[in-house]
C-alpha cells in the first residue's frame, strides 16, 4: 500500500510563484479612464504614444498601462467623481449639475458637423432649417430645398450622457433642445452607422466621425464644416476635449496630461483629425 | 486528513451538509432581495407606489435624473415607469402566447406523429436550440430582421403619419415579439415533450380503443394529464422573457413610448422599451443616487414579478393534482 504523498509542498510552491508573479507585475502602473465616445479615437492614439515614450525613457523607464472605456462624457465625469477611474474624458465643459471638486484640463479642440447620408447630399443648411429639423418642427424632406429625399426625416441624436449633444445644442441649436422624436444612440459610432445606412437620416457627429467619404457633412449658414473654418473662427460648432480628474492631477495622470498639453509628439497626433490648443490652458474647475 | 474525509459519511453528517448547502442558497436569495430593496428604498419613500403609474416622458425623467447631485432633493426622484411596465407586459404576453401555441403543436407532433428518424433528430435539436445564447438572437434580429422590416414592411405613408410623435426605424413591437418567441419556444417544447412522453401508454391507448382518432386522444387524454407541466413550462418561459435584457435593448427601439393600438397595424413598428432593457441602458450611469434608486426599484419590480409568477404557477397546479402523472 503506497502512502499518499503530501500535496502541501507542490501547492505551496505554486502559491509562492503566483504571489511573486503578481508582485513583479505590480510595477506596471495602470491608469483607468472612461468617458466620451467622441474623444476615444484621440485618447487611444495618445495613450499608445505615451506608453511608448515612457517605456523608451533612458532614466527610469516607466511601464504604464491604460484601460480606456467609453460610455459618454457624463459617465466619465461621474466615474471620476466616484473614484471608479483615474481620469475622465469629457467632450463638454463643466456644467452646474456636475459633481464638485473636479478639475477639467483642456487638451484639444473639436467641432460638430450636421451630417446626412451620401444619397442625400445637401450642401448647406441655414440655422433656421437646422433648428426646425432637429427640434421636430419640420418632419418631411420635401420641405427642405436641396434634398433628394421626399419622405419623413429620420433624426438621429445621442443619449443624454453625450458631451457632443451638449455642444451641438449650445452652438448649432442656439441653446434649443433636440426633439424627443429623434432616435438616441449611445455612441458616435452607432449614430454614424445609423446615418450611413438610412438615406432619409440626418444627425450630428464630431469631426473624426463626420469628415470622411462615407457620409455627407453639411455646411452651416454657408460655412463649410472643416478644420480651417474652425481654426479661423467662422464655423461656430466647436468645443474642447477635457481630461477630468478629482482634485488637481497628480502622479502619472499629471504626467500624462502635461505631456498631451506640451509635447510635440502629442501635438502631431492631435493635428491628424483635431485642432491643437494654443497658448496656456489652465484647468477649469468643475 | 483527506483519507479520513473519504470514508463513508454518517447519515447525520450528510444531512447537515446538504441542508447547509440548501440553506445557503435560500440565504443568498434572501440577501439579494434585501440588497435590491434597500437600494430601491429612496424611490419608494419619495414616490410611494405612484412611480408605477404614467405621467410624462419616462426618457426625459431618466435623463434629468442623470444630472442630479449626490444629495438630491425629493423632486429629483420623480419617475413614472408605466411605459416600461406596459412594454414588458406587451412583449412578454404576446411572446408567451405565440410560444405556447407553437410549443404545444411541435411537442404533439414530435411525440405522437413524427416518423422515427425525425423524432430521433428533433429531440436533441430542440435542446440545442434552448441552449443558444440569447445575444445571438439579438444579433440576428438587429442585423437581419430590423433592416428587412424597415425596407419592406414600413411604408413612407406609415412613417409620415406618426412623424410628429415617434420615428419608425424597423425596431419595435413586431421584432421584439418575434425574437422573444424564438427564444422561449425551444425550452417550452423540450419540457412539454418530456412530459408528453411520460404519460402512461395505457391511458392513451385506452382512448384509442374507445374509438378516438390519435389526435383527439392526445388532446383529450395526454394534454390534460400534463397540464401541470404545461403550467410549469409557461412560468419558466415567462420568467425568461421578462428578464431578457440585452436582446430587447437591441431590437425594441430604445424609446420609452407606449405603442398605441389605435394606430392600426403601425403599432407593430412603434418603438418601446421594456423594464430590463431600461436597466441595461442605465447600468453604467448609476452614480447619481436618484437614478440608482429608480433602477433598483425597477429591478425589485422584476424580482417581485418572478415571485408572483412562481406563486401563481403553484396555485394554478393545485386543482390539477387529481390528474397528475408528473409533478
Amino acid at each position: 500500500m503506497r502512502r499518499r504523498r503530501s500535496v502541501i509542498a507542490p501547492v505551496a510552491l505554486i502559491m509562492t510563484l503566483a504571489v511573486t508573479g503578481t508582485a513583479m507585475a505590480a510595477k506596471t502602473q495602470t491608469v483607468l479612464m472612461s468617458g466620451a465616445t467622441a474623444s476615444y479615437p484621440l485618447i487611444e492614439l495618445l495613450t499608445a504614444k505615451f506608453t511608448k515614450v515612457e517605456k523608451a525613457l533612458k532614466h527610469h523607464p516607466v511601464k504604464v498601462k491604460f484601460e480606456v472605456s467609453q460610455g459618454g462624457a457624463s459617465v466619465g465625469i461621474a466615474d471620476v467623481a466616484a473614484g471608479n477611474v483615474n481620469i475622465g474624458d469629457s467632450s463638454r465643459a463643466p456644467q452646474s449639475s456636475d459633481p464638485t471638486g473636479l478639475e477639467f484640463y483642456p487638451i484639444a479642440k473639436y467641432f460638430v458637423c450636421v451630417v446626412t447620408n451620401t444619397a442625400n447630399p445637401i450642401s448647406n443648411l441655414t440655422p433656421t432649417q437646422v433648428e426646425s429639423i432637429f427640434e421636430g418642427k419640420v418632419r418631411s424632406w420635401s420641405q427642405i430645398p436641396g434634398s433628394t429625399q421626399t419622405g419623413t426625416i429620420d433624426v438621429e441624436s445621442r443619449t443624454s450622457v453625450a458631451g457632443v449633444l451638449t455642444t451641438f445644442q449650445n452652438t448649432l441649436l442656439a441653446g434649443g433642445k433636440v426633439s424627443s422624436v429623434a432616435t438616441p444612440w449611445a455612441s458616435e459610432g452607432l449614430e454614424q452607422h445609423a446615418v450611413e445606412s438610412d438615406p432619409a437620416a440626418i444627425g450630428f457627429l464630431s469631426d473624426y466621425f463626420a469628415v470622411n467619404n462615407s457620409i455627407n457633412a453639411v455646411a452651416y449658414n454657408g460655412t463649410a464644416c472643416n478644420v480651417d473654418n474652425t481654426v479661423n473662427g467662422t464655423y461656430p460648432g466647436s468645443a474642447d476635449f477635457y481630461e477630468v480628474t478629482l482634485g488637481p492631477a497628480s502622479g502619472i495622470e499629471a504626467k500624462f496630461i502635461n505631456w498631451i498639453q506640451t509635447a510635440k509628439a502629442a501635438k502631431k497626433i492631435i493635428e491628424t483629425s483635431w485642432i491643437p490648443l494654443t497658448g496656456s490652458n489652465p484647468p477649469v474647475a468643475g | 486528513m483527506l483519507a479520513r474525509l473519504r470514508r463513508p459519511w454518517s447519515d447525520r453528517r450528510a444531512e447537515f451538509t446538504l441542508g447547509a448547502a440548501a440553506c445557503l442558497v435560500a440565504v443568498g436569495i434572501g440577501l439579494m432581495i434585501l440588497f435590491v430593496a434597500s437600494r430601491a428604498w429612496p424611490t419608494f419613500s419619495h414616490e410611494g407606489l405612484s412611480w408605477l403609474g404614467s405621467g410624462g416622458n419616462t426618457d426625459s425623467q431618466v435623463g434629468a435624473m442623470q444630472s442630479t447631485s449626490a444629495h438630491p432633493p425629493a423632486s429629483a426622484y420623480y419617475f413614472r415607469a408605466w411605459p416600461l411596465i406596459y412594454a414588458t407586459l406587451l412583449t412578454t404576453g404576446f411572446a408567451v402566447l405565440f410560444g405556447l401555441a407553437i410549443a404545444l403543436a411541435a411537442s404533439i407532433f414530435i411525440v405522437q406523429f413524427a416518423p422515427g428518424p425525425v423524432h430521433r433528430i428533433m429531440k436533441p435539436v430542440i435542446r440545442l436550440l434552448a441552449a443558444v445564447p440569447s445575444v445571438l438572437y439579438g444579433l440576428v434580429g438587429i442585423l437581419v430582421l430590423v433592416p428587412f422590416i424597415n425596407n419592406n414592411l414600413i411604408t413612407a405613408g406609415d412613417k409620415s403619419s406618426v412623424a410628429y410623435v415617434v420615428e419608425l426605424t424597423g425596431t419595435g413591437l413586431l421584432v421584439s415579439v418575434v425574437i422573444l418567441t424564438l427564444m422561449i419556444t425551444p425550452i417550452m417544447t423540450a419540457l412539454i415533450t418530456d412530459a408528453l412522453e411520460s404519460v402512461p401508454r395505457a391511458w392513451r391507448e385506452g382512448a384509442i380503443a374507445l374509438g378516438l382518432n390519435p389526435l383527439r386522444a392526445t388532446m383529450t387524454v395526454s394534454l390534460r394529464a400534463i397540464r401541470p407541466a404545461i403550467v410549469g413550462a409557461t412560468a419558466l418561459a415567462t420568467a425568461r422573457a421578462i428578464g431578457e435584457a440585452i436582446v430587447l435593448s437591441m431590437v425594441s427601439g430604445g424609446r420609452a413610448f407606449t405603442p398605441k393600438f389605435q394606430d392600426g397595424l403601425i403599432v407593430l413598428f412603434e418603438p418601446l422599451k421594456p423594464l430590463a432593457a431600461e436597466i441595461v441602458q442605465q447600468a453604467e450611469n448609476l452614480s447619481a443616487p436618484a437614478l440608482r434608486s429608480s433602477m433598483y426599484a425597477c429591478a425589485l419590480l422584476l424580482l417581485f414579478s418572478s415571485f408572483v409568477l412562481s406563486l401563481a404557477a403553484y396555485i394554478v397546479r393545485i386543482p390539477m393534482r387529481r390528474y397528475q402523472v408528473s409533478n
